[in-house]
Parts: C-alpha cells; sequence; structure tokens
C-alpha cells in the first residue's frame, strides 16, 4: 500500500491517507474502481455505500464482481474484493440507500471527504445536500460512454450539484400516451404503464386506456363508445385495466382484444382526435401479418435481440409474456405486485412486443428488443476504461482535499475525442463560484412555483414537485399562516392527498414553506397561478436557472440520453449517471 | 471497414458485453473477440492495461514479466495477492487476471524479451510494453515496424505517466459531427430561437505513425520545434529524462531514495534541456518531486487511456492518438502531442 512505504508520497499526504476516513457513496464502474485505488493508495478506513445487487451485465466493467456474485449485494462484494487486495484495511459496507434516515448529517460528518459513484439524480441531490448540511466536500463524478467528469464541492467555495438547472427529465403528456402516440417512445412508455396496470403497483397516473378528458377531443368524448361498454357491462362505471384483467383471467387473447382492438376503436370514435392525425388501426388477434413493414432484416450480422420480431412474433411473445408474468405473479404473497425490471426476460419482452404491436396500430415504425431495452431501460452504456479514468482522477483530487490544497480541485472533464489542442483529459481553469441565487447552498432558498392550483393536489404536490422536482425525501409543507399541508409522518396528512391546492387554501403568490429534517434543508415556494394546457408540463419551477451575468462559463446543454424517463424507472448503471449526458458539461475549456 | 468479422457472438457474450456493445456496435466486438495481446511488465500500470482489455473481451492477453513481487507492486498491482511476494511477477497474476473474464484467455510468461526472438512477437497484434529500457522499447517498436504490430509503449511513474503508439498505418472509422446554426425566420429574438441541427457521419479516416526513435531524437533548435516550445506544456521533458534515469541506474526512482533521486532526475532534465538549448526553467522542479512508485489512481487514468487507445486500434473505430499521450498531475491534464514527423 502506497502509504505505508515511507517515500512514496510527500510526509502532509501520506499522514493524510494514513488518518482519514473517507466514504464512497455507490460501489458499481466508478465506485469499484474508486476503492481498488483507496485500498492500494493506502486509506485505513473507508466506508461504502450501495443499495444494488450485482448484474451479469456489470461484470464488463466492475471488476470487483465475478459471475459467482449475481444477485449479491454490491457493497458488500466489494468490499470483500478490496479487502483481497489489502487484508489489514478496515471497510464498512452498507447494502442500503443512502437515502435512508440512518445516514443524517451526524453520519456525514465522520468523513474528511465524500466520493459520489452513482448513477441517478435523485440521490445525487441528496448527497450534496447532505454534505453541505455536514460542510464535508464531497467530489462528485460520473461517466456516459467515453465521457466523463470529476467536481469538488465544497460549501460556499464551489457551485454545489444544484446550483445550475439540469436539463429537465423527459415527460411525455399523458394524453399523447395513451391516446395519440407518434413516436416508438410513447409506445415504450405506454408499454411499461401496462405492465404496471396489470402486474404492478398501481398507479392512476399510469392509465393506459383511452383518456376521454383530451382536450383535443373535446365536443366527442368518444360517447357512443362509452355507451357500447355500458351495455356490455351492465354498468356506466368503466372498471379498471387491472380488475378486468384478473376477471379475464388474464387471458392474452382477451387482453389483446381489449388492449389492440376495442380501446383503439373506442379511440377512433374520439373523431377529433383524428382531423389531422392518421388514425390508429385495430388489430384482430389471430389476423396479425407475419413480416415487418418496411424492414429487411439481414440475418447474421446482428444480434439475437437486434431483430425486429413481425407483429405475428409480437403477439407470440406478448401471449407467452403475459402467461409467465401472470404466473409468477399468482407466486407472490397477495397484495405484492411485480416490479418492471429490464433484466426481467417476461417483463422486457413484455414491454417489447405491446410496444411494437402498438406502433404497428398507430404507423410507427417498430424497433428491435435491443433497442427498447435502451430505451424502456435507460441505458447509458458503460465501458471500464472510463470509469478507471474517472475514478482515478477522483482519488487525485481526494488526495489535494486532504492536504487542503481546495485550489487544486478544478473540475475536471474526460473527453469523448481531444479537443483543438488534443487534450482529452481537460482541467477548468479554476474552481466555479456558487450561484448566489442557488436555492439548495445560497442563504436564501426559495423557488417559484408555477402551477395550477385548482388542479393540482396535495399528493402530486409531494410526489412530482417536492420529490420528483425538488428532490426532497420526506417533505413537511405548511402554509404561510401555518396550516399543515403535508406531513413527513407517516398518515398526518392522507386525507389532504386528494385536495387541490386552492382547496388548502393556496392561491397566487402564497407563499410555502416546506422542511426536510433529514435534508436539514428548508425551502420557500412561492406559487404562481398557471391554468394547465393539454400538452403543457404539470408544473414548472423557477428557481436558481440564471447564472449570475458575466460567470465564465456558458453551459451547452448536451443533446442525448436524458434522464429517468418520466416514470417508475431503474436506472441501471452504476456509474453513470442516468443524467450523464446531460450533466456532462461543454464548456470552453482552458488547458 | 476492411474485411468484416465473421466470428459469431454467442448469447452469453451478448448478455456480458451489452453496455459496451450498446456503445461501440457489435462490429467492433467482435474485431475485440480476435485480437491477441501482448502486454510486457505487470506493475500497477501493466496491471491495469491488462484488466481494461479483458474485460473488454479481447481473445488473449500475455502477460509477461520476469521480474519479482516486491512491496512496490503493492501500491497498485491489484492482480498480485499479498502472499505473492517474491514469486514472478506474471504468474502471481494469472489467476485473478482470468477472474476478471473467463471468455479471455490468458497465459504468464515469465521470460526476458531480451531472449525471445523475434519471431515470438508476430504471435500478437497488439504489443504494449511498459518497464523497458531505451533500448528494448525501440527494439520492440523495430519488431513491430517489420510485423505490421500495433506497439505501444509507456510508463507511469509516481503520478507521471506517458504512453506512446506506434501503429504505423492505422485506418478507423469516425463518427464526425458537424453541428449548423439554422436561423428560423420569424422576429423572435435569436438566442431563443437559433437552432442547432447536428449531423453525425460515418467516415473513414488514416493516421501514420512515425517509428519512437524519430519521437525521441527530435531537435529542438530547429525553427519548427523551437516554436513549438512557447506553448507546450513541459511533460515530454520529463519523460526524456525519466527514461534516461532508469537507462543509465537501471531501475525507475526510488522511494527509499527520494531525496537523491529527485536531485538526478534534475540534472538529466538540466542536461537535456542545456543541450536543446531551452532555459533551464522550462521544466517546473515540482512536477519531478512526484516520481516514485506506479501511484493506483495513475495507473488508473494511464491504464484506462492506454486500454481505450488499444480497443480503438483493434476495433478500428475512432482516431487513435498519435503519437504521445502524457498524464501531467501537476494541471491534471492529459494530452496528446505529434513528435518526430
Amino acid at each position: 500500500m502506497a502509504a505505508s512505504i515511507a517515500g512514496v508520497f510527500e510526509n502532509d499526504l501520506q499522514q493524510a491517507i494514513n488518518s482519514s476516513k473517507v466514504f464512497v457513496v455507490g460501489a458499481g464502474g466508478i465506485g469499484c474502481e474508486i476503492l481498488k485505488n483507496l485500498v492500494m493508495s493506502g486509506f485505513n478506513d473507508i466506508e461504502i455505500i450501495d443499495l444494488d445487487t450485482i448484474d451479469v451485465s456489470n461484470l464488463n466493467r466492475q471488476f470487483l464482481f465475478h459471475k459467482q456474485h449475481v444477485g449479491k449485494s454490491k457493497a458488500e462484494v466489494a468490499r470483500e474484493s478490496a479487502l483481497s487486495f489489502n487484508p489489514t484495511v478496515n471497510i464498512k459496507a452498507y447494502h442500503d440507500s443512502t437515502m435512508s434516515a440512518d445516514y443524517g448529517v451526524n453520519f456525514f460528518k465522520r468523513f474528511a471527504v465524500v466520493m459520489n459513484a452513482l448513477d441517478n439524480r435523485m440521490a445525487r441531490n441528496h448527497v450534496n445536500r447532505m454534505c453541505l448540511a455536514a460542510d464535508v466536500p464531497l467530489i462528485e463524478s460520473g461517466t456516459a460512454g467515453y465521457e466523463g467528469q470529476v467536481e469538488l464541492i465544497k460549501k460556499q467555495l464551489t457551485q454545489c450539484y444544484e446550483c445550475l438547472p439540469k436539463a429537465p427529465q423527459k415527460t411525455y403528456p399523458g394524453c399523447t400516451i395513451r391516446n395519440t402516440p407518434s413516436e416508438p417512445i410513447h409506445c415504450i412508455v405506454w408499454s411499461k404503464h401496462l405492465f404496471n396496470q396489470l402486474f404492478g403497483e398501481n398507479d392512476p397516473d399510469m392509465d393506459v386506456s383511452p383518456d376521454t378528458a383530451d382536450p383535443d377531443a373535446a365536443g366527442d368524448a368518444g360517447m357512443a363508445a362509452l355507451k357500447g361498454e355500458a351495455n356490455d357491462q351492465g354498468n356506466v362505471t368503466r372498471v379498471t385495466t387491472r380488475e378486468w384483467a384478473v376477471k379475464s383471467n388474464y387471458d392474452p387473447e382477451k387482453l389483446f382484444r381489449k388492449l389492440f382492438h376495442d380501446d383503439i376503436k373506442y379511440l377512433l370514435s374520439m373523431g377529433n382526435l383524428w382531423k389531422n392525425r392518421t388514425p390508429p388501426k385495430p388489430l384482430v388477434f389471430g389476423e396479425v401479418p407475419d413480416a415487418v413493414a418496411g424492414c429487411s432484416n439481414e440475418t447474421d450480422a446482428v444480434l439475437k435481440d437486434q431483430k425486429i420480431w413481425s407483429v405475428a412474433e409480437c403477439v407470440e411473445i406478448f401471449s407467452s409474456s403475459c402467461r409467465n408474468l401472470y404466473s409468477q405473479q399468482q407466486r407472490l404473497d397477495l397484495g405484492d405486485n411485480l416490479v418492471w425490471d429490464k433484466d426481467d426476460k417476461d417483463a422486457m419482452d413484455f414491454v417489447a412486443s405491446c410496444a411494437n404491436i402498438r406502433a404497428y396500430i398507430f404507423g410507427i415504425p417498430q424497433k428491435s428488443r435491443f433497442d427498447i431495452k435502451s430505451m424502456a431501460g435507460n441505458i447509458i452504456p458503460a465501458i471500464a476504461t472510463s470509469n478507471a479514468i474517472v475514478a482515478g482522477l477522483v482519488v487525485l483530487k481526494a488526495f489535494y482535499v486532504l492536504r487542503g490544497q481546495l485550489e487544486n480541485c478544478q473540475s475536471v472533464y474526460l473527453r469523448n475525442k481531444p479537443n483543438h489542442k488534443n487534450v482529452q483529459i481537460v482541467p477548468e481553469a479554476c474552481l466555479v463560484e456558487p450561484n448566489s441565487k442557488c436555492y439548495v447552498c445560497s442563504p436564501k432558498h426559495e423557488v417559484q412555483l408555477c402551477v395550477d392550483v385548482q388542479s393540482l393536489t396535495v399528493k402530486e404536490l409531494e410526489e412530482q414537485i417536492l420529490k420528483k422536482g425538488l428532490h426532497m425525501v420526506a417533505p413537511d409543507v405548511i402554509t404561510a399562516t401555518g396550516t399543515v399541508i403535508l406531513s413527513s409522518e407517516e398518515g398526518e396528512t392522507t386525507d389532504n392527498y386528494p385536495k387541490t391546492l386552492s382547496q388548502m387554501g393556496v392561491v397566487n403568490g402564497s407563499i410555502l414553506k416546506a422542511d426536510d429534517f433529514l435534508q436539514n434543508y428548508e425551502l420557500n415556494i412561492v406559487i404562481v397561478q398557471r391554468c394547465l394546457t393539454r400538452d403543457g408540463p404539470l408544473f414548472e419551477i423557477i428557481g436558481s436557472e440564471t447564472a449570475k451575468p458575466g460567470s465564465p462559463e456558458k453551459l451547452q446543454p448536451e443533446n442525448g440520453q436524458t434522464d429517468d424517463d418520466d416514470d417508475v424507472v431503474h436506472v441501471i448503471d452504476g456509474e453513470s449517471t442516468s443524467n450523464a449526458t446531460s450533466s456532462i458539461r461543454k464548456r470552453k475549456l482552458e488547458t | 471497414m476492411g474485411e468484416m468479422a465473421s466470428v459469431d457472438i454467442t448469447e452469453d457474450e451478448a448478455q456480458l458485453y451489452d453496455r459496451q456493445i450498446r456503445l461501440w456496435g457489435l462490429e467492433s466486438q467482435k474485431r475485440l473477440r480476435k485480437a491477441r495481446v501482448l502486454v510486457i511488465g505487470a506493475r500497477g500500470f501493466g496491471a491495469e492495461v491488462c484488466k481494461n482489455i479483458i474485460l473488454a473481451g479481447v481473445k488473449s492477453v500475455t502477460i509477461m514479466d520476469h521480474g519479482v513481487v516486491d512491496e512496490q507492486d503493492f501500491c497498485s498491482q491489484f492482480l498480485v495477492p499479498r502472499s505473492e511476494i517474491g514469486k514472478n511477477r506474471a504468474e502471481a497474476s494469472l489467476e485473478r487476471a482470468q477472474e476478471l473474464n473467463p471468455m479471455v484467455e490468458i497465459t504468464a510468461d515469465k521470460e526476458k524479451i531480451d531472449d525471445k526472438p523475434d519471431s515470438f512477437f508476430g504471435n500478437f497484434d497488439v504489443v504494449c510494453a511498459t518497464e523497458c529500457t531505451t533500448a528494448q522499447f525501440l527494439h520492440l517498436d523495430n519488431v513491430c515496424r517489420e510485423n505490421n504490430i500495433k506497439f505501444f509503449c509507456g510508463d507511469v511513474y509516481g503520478f507521471f505517466g506517458y504512453i506512446f503508439l506506434d501503429l504505423q498505418i492505422q485506418e478507423f472509422m469516425e463518427e464526425v459531427t458537424t453541428i449548423t446554426n439554422t436561423h428560423e425566420p420569424t422576429g423572435e429574438p435569436l438566442a431563443k430561437k437559433r437552432k442547432t441541427e447536428k449531423t453525425v457521419q460515418n467516415t473513414k479516416g488514416t493516421e501514420t505513425y512515425v517509428p519512437l526513435q524519430d519521437a525521441l531524437d527530435v531537435d529542438w533548435t530547429s525553427e519548427s520545434y523551437a516554436k513549438r516550445l512557447k506553448r507546450m506544456d513541459p511533460s515530454y521533458f520529463v519523460m526524456k529524462a525519466l527514461l534516461k534515469f532508469c537507462d543509465k541506474k537501471g531501475r525507475k526512482p526510488s522511494p527509499s531514495e527520494r531525496e537523491k533521486d529527485i536531485e538526478s532526475l534534475k540534472e538529466f532534465v538540466k542536461e537535456e534541456l542545456t543541450k536543446q538549448k531551452i532555459r533551464e526553467d522550462f521544466v517546473p522542479e515540482l512536477l519531478l518531486k512526484d516520481v516514485f512508485a506506479e501511484i493506483s489512481p495513475v495507473c488508473a487514468i494511464m491504464g484506462g487511456i492506454t486500454a481505450q487507445e488499444i480497443i480503438k486500434t483493434v476495433s478500428q473505430k475512432e482516431r487513435p492518438h498519435n503519437n504521445i499521450f502524457f498524464f501531467n498531475p501537476l494541471k491534471c491534464i492529459g494530452y496528446s502531442a505529434c513528435f518526430g514527423v
């Protein structure tokens, strides 16, 4: 171990390494590499946390894991493997979420430096806030494909993770998903929602049946179809997809008829939708073409998963995956649900086949299972080399932090291709100062929330805005007059969930105080009334979006893969930010 | 793109390599799977190169090292268990190297390169050499040139690292992105309405390389090179001094001789700078202070860069560096520059 050999490091660094307690958040691609570098460098006291278990697709880069470890805890196996490099080092592994209440500010205060090796924005935001609250230096990193970045986050010295807005998460309006898909991704999102409707946890935001409230369909609201349905079932109350599926014993043929024939006919009855759109064509089970429209399949040049299925094949796969998922579900305890996982064969088959059948119906190009997996699973390609390079840079920066040389901790970028000066590992010219308007690290925590108080419910406020939008974990919310709208105490404000903000007395100009005890974080939310539109977003948060005028960097939002798409997303890859591509900031860099 | 690799990828491989196939494509993976790589020198840097190319899924890796495991290996050589001190370094690395990927053929070779006939190297598509003398590097490069083998050499000294590439003539496909700005003819403010269109095209490219000898024999008093000095990072001269140090002393700088070795190194730098008529302070002394052992994070950086260059070369996808890549730890910068052309 380097620090145990005199003369390898300068004295101060040697001592710092020997005596510092450090925390690695994430034991994926970057985390494994960081852990190796730490142990080999001679750190004696390391803690590492990861919620995840090992999957076979991790093994091409998460080199502390081997085939026999598949299914085991990443943190624990990483610890064992790293101990084989140096059996005397003290490593504590947590198989847990870093967002759990067990890891509060006092937990974080114990470390000299924290190194993030995370794969999602949610956890990154959280650790950012914890380190700010504990005033511990945080080294943040991420990779996506050939690219990567490393940056120091230190309270009042540098930008924090939330100082600049990240590219917004891509969401798709419910009407597009349910009524008028026009791109493959719309069908894929619909299929994932369908999976949850049929087998997963029920979420009313993931309805897959035709949306009669679609403003584009105003005027005709599918009355004929509604009537037909009422007659059919002798009852005007529409049953949920789940109830209906249970009643039909998940019979694939019946499911198919409802999803790809009856519901499509219903959509067709909403005539206004199709005035300027190509109307969908209902499919009849057993009467589908056994060919791929407009596509000749080369057979050898591609992987099995890269071939595009004919519609007939899709129907077959739909039927068999349906049956398999149904029996998977039967084996669960009552009340338990399946969770969609791109690495579960049946779950993936189901989504791929449904997405392609729906795409065919709407005249949208079909995709291979391989490509659908990328899109549905938000896969950001990951390789060993980028992770190794970025993890090396992380630990070099940690050396500087421990020596107190924060001025040497400028951000560093690993580029896909060298820049015009042939620089591939590119350091930023200087530390970037905090954004004085940041709603997380500036003294004044305030955002404006543009939202329709007439329609937004307290539940939506909690889930969509406070948790997803503002990255809180367990928020409490009170109004300026002291009314408790939301409490993080289990069950205390459940009655408020269905109420709209306006029913809670919130109007244009109201100020809500949100408080997250775990994150030690308070935020004022100024309400700006804005009416909901068909394709418009549910809400918009205006906060620290403007960097100070004259600040040196110009951000160029990257095109590319976006964050967790709209819904329950399993972000996969250890190392890369689910939003890595967008968070990798391309700046004019000095060399 | 030359002949198509004909080997088929099995389902197991598709699963294991899923994430990288999504990045570099199936064809690259097939080419990787045919590549036979020789890694000479298995300390920390060599171990990192091995790890990355084994994970990537080349056909075979031969780890060659005649040295024995010593304490310094444990600064970064994670393939060697601590119990193997005193044993041959290549053999001691074998088991863990194999665990990284059972689908790659891995062999250990404990002979010295000087004892190998030139024909030995013909068994490989890529040779990556570290821990050699300048004379050995030059000889290897010549042998590789004659046999059309892609040659890499380099080393890590403490926090500093470099690699040299001689790929002779390298053909490759690369994605070239062109960004065009289009303005919408509306009255809206320009900043809001500017649209950029990205077009990505696959283009064929070629790079031509010079032998190592040429890259080391640069005459800095010549007009064109003297001009370059103005804007140049001094890493080249650090590399030269370190090579000279090893050639003269038969070892790398040693942590136990820290102060003495720093002084010798300064002398070698000074000698070279004087010879080339360059001012003495061109190389900051700070850059010569942390050159001891092979530091794990720097091995990771240099091993990552080197392996990625090997992957680019073998898969003939993307333009490899031409011809020396440096990591300068003072600025935390990694760049390539072309010497001797």
